[in-house]
């Protein structure tokens, strides 16, 4: 299916082929790996055997002395910041100081001329470890007496008195509950479990790091951020920040795992040491060992209904497994449950610490383990008062002014009709197939804006360089450009958009929370719109008219009585009229607007193996404005397939020492293409008032509805209710011997 | 350590380099011959995305010992257009959208003209199936298979 | 006077009170009124709180203006994927 068209616009919601693209169809496209200087070092990593240790002594004697080693670190080489500087976890998760955290956790690591060098070499350290008790899953970590997973962790966002094993706290409430489940006609209550679940983008981190000998870094990266590069990996070094220059590299995906960094500090301090630049990348194993997967969590959830089908009352309490140190998500998107208007409201989340790799960001962090739990009830309380799975979301669904669990006024939002788009589609109309079953679930994501930064250079021959901060992950670079085309009113392919890095563009915040095209588009547009008033003002020039008798249509100058004067004739002039035609926009963006999607899956229950085969899914999701249609529709599908991969495959397996047991692409199991259909999308577009073309973010929200479809979808098929993810064969097997 | 000189055929030309015996071909092909369009995705033959054409058969160029390339020809995502002029493959992928980071499409790339080579006219499920060694963690891999299917449309009518 | 909605975690600084007018010209200003009333409550909402106004969240809100009729919700600060 297709966006709606918008016939307002001349170049927003077509669908040009992405400037980035031929580079990365002829293989040209330069990712960090991709990058060789001349003389450079290689890197391999001593990691952790044990979840949780003291390191009594480190001997890099022996391993300093092979053949091609140049440079050998640990936690000595790293200076130690308070603990309650914001980057005091990422400097200990980068390098262990005298504990070691988790299985994975780096001790050491080497620079050599050849990766098998360093690989000989980081084996060859000796160290000495006096075991700590390891806390290995969220119930151990929240038990009475529990030991401490990490001993500088203090509770966040509450008062705190000491160390403690509780990471983060979020409370909120509204109403009062009990009296409502007391009144309530019916009441569903049921307990939930996720996994541990990794981003699994193709790309393993990798930066090559040249540190000069007037102490200046000039690092390669791949990254969702960076400036966020440069910022963390001198708060972990203690250098001032312009030391480093970060030039950004094509990311091979993130989806919020490259929001921190692992490598850069380390390979900066090799560098500085061995003289020589120094390429560090990766292996499977390591990103699946020691980078952040998103938490495992509990929730147990207690939803109260008039026999209408008026949701009354919600009570919840989520438990998120976050790994070694504080994860600063202050985990409200556990609040991204309130998706229906809910009188009474008690929500409290946590973060519990665990010696298990401390966790990143993933798509909608905290929303997709809540969804999971109150889309299942929600869905069990329809099938027990015989309510149509969208007409009780309809029913009690937000719109503007009701209040989210925090308790502010949702602003204009699309949640009704991404419900309405589902229940009038082809596939919500036809048959359920013979043997199959018909799964609905929804989700949103607050979304947010932050800083960006944009400059908008006119060429000499009057095309224009649109020059952003923000990495380029799905297709951005085409975003902006459609944009600038829309407000210069020239061709989409006579823009250039360039990702420049630390040095070349003003400072830009991460790619996260699904910003890029809203707030940094949001700065193109304001530059662009400046460089059209200049414009304008050289046009007059030229023409020798009054400046307000110049009016921009279609990417020319138009006055009365004269020839329009099209851009390039501008351009052309620019210095007789005053220099040349640029001009920068920069903001801290408010005003993200929530994007809300709702999901209907076909599937079958193969009850002799337990295997779920997808038949058919459909997902309508609010774009606000689709930019580039292919791209929305592109964010859709991947957030869609990550979330069946996250519902069926996919969970870090643990053995007692707490060491990853399925950490390769084998094991750690991400959907083929052979284990989808076709992922049919409808965008839907309710404008976000607070962007000049009203997008909203739509990077987030399509991994959060997927779980609880395809878990009410097996109810309907099996009369058998799953409550824990992964819901793989031999779970559902499990459920159905018990039926 | 001692190196062994390798003479084979990358994308129609015949070139020459040293590899020690444990030298994967991948990492030949990226750092002695600078084609850094094949990636390494997990080094361990499970994501495809260090995908080549070795005598026309699909491989993951991560498990092939560099020494093992000696007298064989060899196609990379470098090879598949012909000069300025885009594989049917490659046109598709462009203009269906069927690519968001850009780190797997290489593999894709190969994977997909081996898969057509063998079968010109596949249906969506051979295609699912064919491609099934590739990891895709942007896509949910919709656009790619439909980019694959108008692939195959063109490249069977410029044979008739 | 501007109108702030404090989070449950905050509220044991106000014995439960979740709303309340508090004076001030600016959001930091609410604050220093607020940490003057409830001491520590301040604190936290500097270094663990973004805030809301008509439907915006803001992340560093301390020189945002605020009027009479401003509600100022407290809420958890928020990052993305």
């Amino acid at each position: 299916m297709t966006a709606t068209e918008n016939p307002t616009y001349t170049w927003v919601g077509t669908r040009p082929i992405r400037h980035d693209g031929y580079d990365k169809v002829v293989g040209k496209a330069r990712f960090a790996a991709d990058l060789d200087l001349p003389g450079q070092l290689h890197t391999a990593y001593l990691r952790s055997p044990h979840p949780h240790a003291r390191i009594l002594s480190i001997d890099t004697d022996a391993a300093a002395a092979m053949p091609g080693v140049r440079a050998v670190v640990t936690g000595a080489d790293f200076p130690d910041l308070d603990p309650m500087n914001p980057n005091f976890d990422v400097s200990v998760n980068v390098m262990a100081r005298d504990v070691v955290l988790y299985n994975g956790h780096a001790i050491a690591a080497v620079a050599a001329s050849t990766r098998a060098e360093a690989r000989s070499a980081a084996a060859a350290i000796d160290v000495e470890y006096e075991l700590l008790p390891a806390i290995l899953s969220l119930d151990e970590s929240t038990a009475d007496d529990a030991p401490l997973v990490n001993e500088n962790n203090i509770t966040r966002f509450v008062e705190s008195d000491g160390p403690s094993n509780l990471a983060t706290v979020n409370v909120n409430e509204r109403g009062d509950v009990e009296a409502a489940f007391a009144d309530a006609d019916l009441v569903v209550e049921r307990e939930f479990e996720t996994a541990w679940v990794h981003q699994g983008y193709i790309e393993p981190h990798a930066c090559v790091v040249d540190v000069g000998p007037d102490g200046r870094a000039d690092i390669w990266a791949s990254s969702q951020g960076h400036f966020m590069v440069r910022a963390v990996t001198a708060a972990v070094l203690g250098w001032e920040p312009s030391r480093i220059k970060v030039t950004p590299a094509e990311i091979g995906g993130g989806f919020g795992g490259k929001t921190t960094i692992y490598l850069e500090p380390v390979a900066a301090r090799l560098s500085e040491k061995s003289g020589r630049p120094v390429k560090s990348v990766m292996s499977r194993d390591e990103v699946l060992r020691a980078t952040g997967p998103a938490p495992a969590a509990k929730v147990r959830v207690k939803i109260g209904a008039t026999s209408d089908g008026d949701l009354t009352a919600i009570e919840g309490w989520l438990g998120y497994a976050v790994g070694s140190a504080n994860d600063f998500a202050g985990l409200v998107g556990a609040m991204s449950v309130a998706s229906y208007k809910f009188p009474n409201l008690k929500l409290e989340a946590i973060g519990a610490l665990t010696n298990t790799p401390k966790t990143a960001a993933y798509r909608a962090p905290s929303a997709p383990h809540a969804a999971f739990a109150v889309e299942s009830v929600i869905d069990e309380i329809a099938q027990q008062l015989d309510l149509d799975p969208i007409e009780i979301r309809l029913r009690n669904a937000v719109v503007e002014g009701d209040p989210t669990a925090m308790g502010m006024p949702h602003p204009r939002i699309g949640f009704v009709e991404c419900l309405e788009a589902i229940r009038d589609s082809e596939h919500y109309r036809s048959p359920v197939p013979e043997g199959a079953a018909r799964g609905i679930g929804t989700g949103f994501w607050f979304n947010i804006g932050e800083q960006s930064s944009a400059t908008v250079n006119v060429n000499e021959d009057g095309t224009a360089t649109v020059i952003t901060g923000s990495p380029d992950i799905g297709g951005s670079r085409a975003s902006m450009a459609l944009m600038a085309a829309e407000e210069l009113g020239i061709d989409v392919y006579r823009i250039t958009p360039v990702v420049a890095g630390t040095e070349t563009v003003g400072f830009t915040d991460i790619t996260e929370g699904s910003r890029a095209t809203f707030a940094t588009g949001m700065a193109v547009v304001n530059a662009c719109r400046e460089l059209v008033e200049d414009l304008k003002a050289r046009a007059a020039t030229i023409l020798g008219v009054e400046a307000e008798a110049v009016d921009w249509v279609d990417g020319e100058a138009v006055a009365d009585g004269k020839d329009p004067l099209p851009l390039a004739a501008i351009a052309a002039k620019a210095k007789s009229t005053g220099g040349p035609l640029t001009e920068t926009a920069s903001l801290n963006a408010g005003g993200a607007g929530p994007s809300f999607a709702v999901h209907c899956c076909d599937l079958a229950v193969d009850e002799e193996t337990g295997h779920v085969e997808i038949l058919r899914y459909t997902t309508a999701q609010d774009a606000g404005t689709a930019i580039h249609p292919s791209y929305v529709e592109g964010q859709m599908q991947g957030g869609t397939a990550q979330g069946i991969g996250w519902a069926l495959n996919e969970e870090y397996v643990y053995d007692d020492e707490g060491a990853m047991q399925n950490a390769g692409f084998l094991d750690y199991r991400i959907p083929v293409a052979s284990d989808l259909p076709m992922i049919d999308t409808i965008i839907v577009e309710v404008p976000n008032p607070a962007h000049p073309y009203g997008v909203r973010g739509v990077g987030e929200t399509g991994i959060v509805p997927p779980m609880a479809t395809i878990a009410n979808a097996i109810t309907r098929a099996t009369s058998v209710r799953m409550t824990s993810l992964p819901m793989s064969p031999p779970k559902i097997l499990e459920r159905l011997g018990e039926r | 350590m001692s190196r062994t000189h390798v003479t084979c055929t990358v994308n129609g030309d015949e070139v020459d380099f040293l590899a020690a015996d444990d030298t994967s071909l991948l990492d030949a092909l990226r750092e002695e011959l600078g084609l850094t369009g094949a990636k390494e995705g997990c080094g361990t033959g499970d994501c495809g995305a260090c995908s080549i054409l070795l005598d026309g058969r699909l491989n993951c160029s991560c498990l092939v010992f560099a020494p093992e390339a000696e007298g064989r020809d060899i196609v990379t995502v470098e090879g598949l257009a012909d000069g300025d002029h885009l594989h049917p493959l490659q046109q598709a992928f462009l203009e269906g959208a069927a690519l968001q980071c850009g780190v797997c499409t290489p593999g894709f790339l190969v994977a997909a003209k081996a898969l057509l080579d063998e079968n010109p006219d596949p249906t969506e499920t051979e295609i699912r199936y064919g491609l099934a060694g590739n990891l895709c963690r942007c896509t949910g891999y919709d656009k790619i298979v439909r980019a694959v299917q108008e692939a195959a449309v063109q490249l069977n009518g410029a044979g008739k | 006077m501007p109108r702030v909605h404090l989070m449950a975690d905050h509220r044991r600084f106000t014995d439960g009170v979740a709303t309340l007018e508090v004076e001030g010209a600016t959001v930091g200003a609410v604050i220093d009124e607020l940490e003057r009333r409830y001491p520590g409550l301040g604190e936290l909402l500097t270094h663990g709180a973004s805030a809301g106004i008509d439907g915006v969240i803001h992340a560093d809100p301390q020189y945002l203006a605020v009027g009479p009729d401003t509600d100022i919700w407290f809420v958890a600060p928020l990052s993305g994927g």
